[in-house]
């Protein structure tokens, strides 16, 4: 199953001269960060429901997806700490948010050293505890990453008898000038895969420390 | 110790000097110079380093002097050192090692690589001088000196990554010594008598002052280095313009010591330049990107070069040698190493700045009046 994304949109602008036909888009690729799971129809469920995203014809959109030994709450209480995602995300040297969490809330937030970046201003645009959906809008910074959205989604699943956690992040964002779409969706995938990664690190981790039972039990 | 060391004759070199000879005398000379295999060879260096204007200081740097000695057999040939009467299995140089670690997404890995990769080094001359004796035919030194370097910095990697265990006080380690996405460029260089041997991975970078003008002993590991860039692309990776040219739009550089988040693309494997001294080499710099991103290798070699002779004129040569000046900062060479670092500043670089200088001029020892 191939879902594309960005592909569709831009062939479609491309051949109409700018005008989009009216005929239905494409099937839309999108990246596993995990490369040893298969997409199942049940994760392509996922991204239709929780990861809609209309690019325009100067932007581009993808998603990646890490399956995490891991509960789903812990996971879920890691992902939401808005105002303290260095506690997951290896490229954050700190971050500075002022209040509680709630939407509408900003982050300034500062990259470590090797990436193309020093900083960038972050907005939260929905936290929703119940299902499980956090979004954020990238507001400033020197990225080059302008009107950046992202969708993040955890599900509840079982992995090898127990319980697991699905994590899906899917984005839509401007290309830059210089750049082509599929340059764009390469750097941000790479990133995103790169923090879905640590962040099943530290979820495991955390799962091996809180073992106090015995496992043959 | 005494028996070792170099009698410089004044005449022989007035001589030797007037005779035009480039290089450094290879054999004993009948007007009783030593083999440039049997001089002794001090290190004379100077290391400064700054955070500069960034917020975090990443870059590390190793000063090692005597860490190890070469198998001569390294240096050159068998049928060269039997020709000049030399025992070719025996024969070990001291040998000095210096080096420079620019770490980014944290100093993690720079600091590990100042501490394991002597260590590594070490292990591996001892016993490639073991295997040596064994090896009757002539085999090219620039490929011994390439899988020694080779296998020491994948190792290193190796160790980084938890890859391959390595020793915490008196416990086996194997879990990474950083995060994913933390690295270290490290170009270093081996000195002894006869050579300087130079390993480089990563936009650090080592140039030689000789007669004035800057020979480049690394070539920095760019993504956009048409070999590079091949190589990336090859594998299935990408090098975007992203701010620069980078590897999947991130990094900046193609090699590195860590950094496996972005394996296989960015790779350890180092670059090796082995070089023969000779008499008018002045000195070697090693220095992060922090410094060559603003001062070129020809103002650079003319700063420090400049900056050298000036301390001597300023200070007389009686003081340049005392006896803690053989495993010690040389303050001449420091004050070169100074003036690079706050030039650096001064032309307004933005990362961390980190320069060795090694002064390479044989200088006379003071006269005793006694």
């Amino acid at each position: 199953m191939v879902v594309e994304m960005d592909g569709g949109v831009g062939v479609a602008a491309a051949g109409g001269g700018g005008a989009q036909t009216p005929a239905p888009p494409p099937p839309r690729r999108w990246r596993l960060a995990d490369e040893r799971c298969d997409l199942r129809a049940m994760e392509t469920d996922y991204v239709r429901r929780f990861h809609r995203h209309e690019p325009r014809d100067h932007q581009c959109s993808s998603a990646v997806a890490k399956h995490i030994k891991a509960p789903v709450h812990l996971v879920w209480s890691l992902v939401r700490r808005f105002d303290q995602p260095q506690l997951f995300k290896p490229f954050v040297s700190r971050c500075e948010m002022k209040g509680n969490i709630e939407i509408g809330s900003v982050r300034e937030v500062n990259v470590k050293s090797g990436l193309p970046a020093t900083r960038s201003t972050e907005r939260l645009e929905l936290l929703d505890d119940d299902e499980r959906i956090l979004s954020v809008r990238f507001v400033g910074g020197d990225h080059r990453l302008q009107n950046y959205s992202s969708i993040l989604t955890v599900h509840p699943e079982v992995i090898d008898g127990r319980p697991g956690t699905l994590v899906i992040e899917s984005f839509v964002v401007d290309v830059p000038d210089g750049n082509t779409k599929d340059e764009t969706c390469y750097f941000v995938e790479a990133l995103l895969k790169c923090n879905l990664r640590s962040l099943a690190e530290v979820s495991e981790g955390q799962v091996i420390m809180d073992q106090t039972e015995p496992l043959d039990r | 110790m005494a028996a070792a060391m170099c009698v410089d004759d004044e005449a022989a070199s007035a001589a030797a000097e007037s005779a035009g000879v480039d290089k450094l005398d290879l054999g004993a000379a009948a007007g009783g110079k030593r083999s440039v295999y049997l001089m002794d060879c001090a290190p004379v260096w100077g290391c400064a380093s700054t955070r500069g204007r960034s917020a975090e200081m990443e870059d590390a740097c190793a000063a090692a002097p005597r860490f190890a000695d070469v198998p001569v057999r390294l240096l050159a040939s068998r049928r060269d050192l039997d020709g000049l009467g030399l025992d070719a299995g025996a024969l070990r140089l001291p040998a000095h090692l210096f080096g420079v670690f620019d770490g980014h997404g944290g100093a993690e890995v720079a600091n590990y690589c100042r501490e394991r990769l002597q260590v590594l080094l070490r292990q591996e001359l001892r016993l490639l001088g073991e295997d040596l004796g064994q090896i009757s035919c002539d085999v090219d030194m620039k490929e011994h000196w390439d899988e020694l370097f080779t296998g020491c910095f994948q190792r290193l990697d190796d160790e980084v990554s938890g890859q391959a265990s390595r020793l915490v006080g008196a416990v086996q380690e194997s879990r990474p010594v950083a995060a994913e996405n933390v690295g270290s460029t490290a170009v270093v260089a081996v000195v002894c008598s006869s050579h300087v041997v130079v390993a480089n991975c990563g936009d650090s970078r080592a140039v030689l002052c000789r007669g004035k003008e800057p020979v480049e002993l690394s070539i920095d590991h760019k993504p956009d280095r048409k070999d590079e860039r091949a190589r990336i692309e090859a594998l299935g990776g990408k090098v975007i313009q992203w701010n620069g040219y980078r590897v999947s739009g991130i990094l900046a550089m193609s090699r590195s010591i860590g950094d496996r988040y972005l394996k296989p693309f960015v790779i350890p494997k180092p670059e090796v330049t082995v070089v023969p001294r000779a008499k008018d080499d002045d000195c070697l710099i090693l220095a992060s990107d922090g410094l060559w991103d603003v001062v070129s290798n020809e103002e650079a070699c003319k700063a420090a070069r400049r900056q050298i002779q000036l301390w001597h004129k300023n200070n007389g040569v009686t003081s340049s040698l005392c006896d803690e000046g053989d495993e010690s900062n040389d303050p001449a060479a420091q004050a070169a190493a100074d003036y690079l670092m706050r030039l650096a500043l001064k032309k307004g670089t933005e990362d961390n700045i980190t320069v060795i200088v090694v002064d390479l001029k044989p200088r006379k020892k003071a006269k005793s009046n006694s």
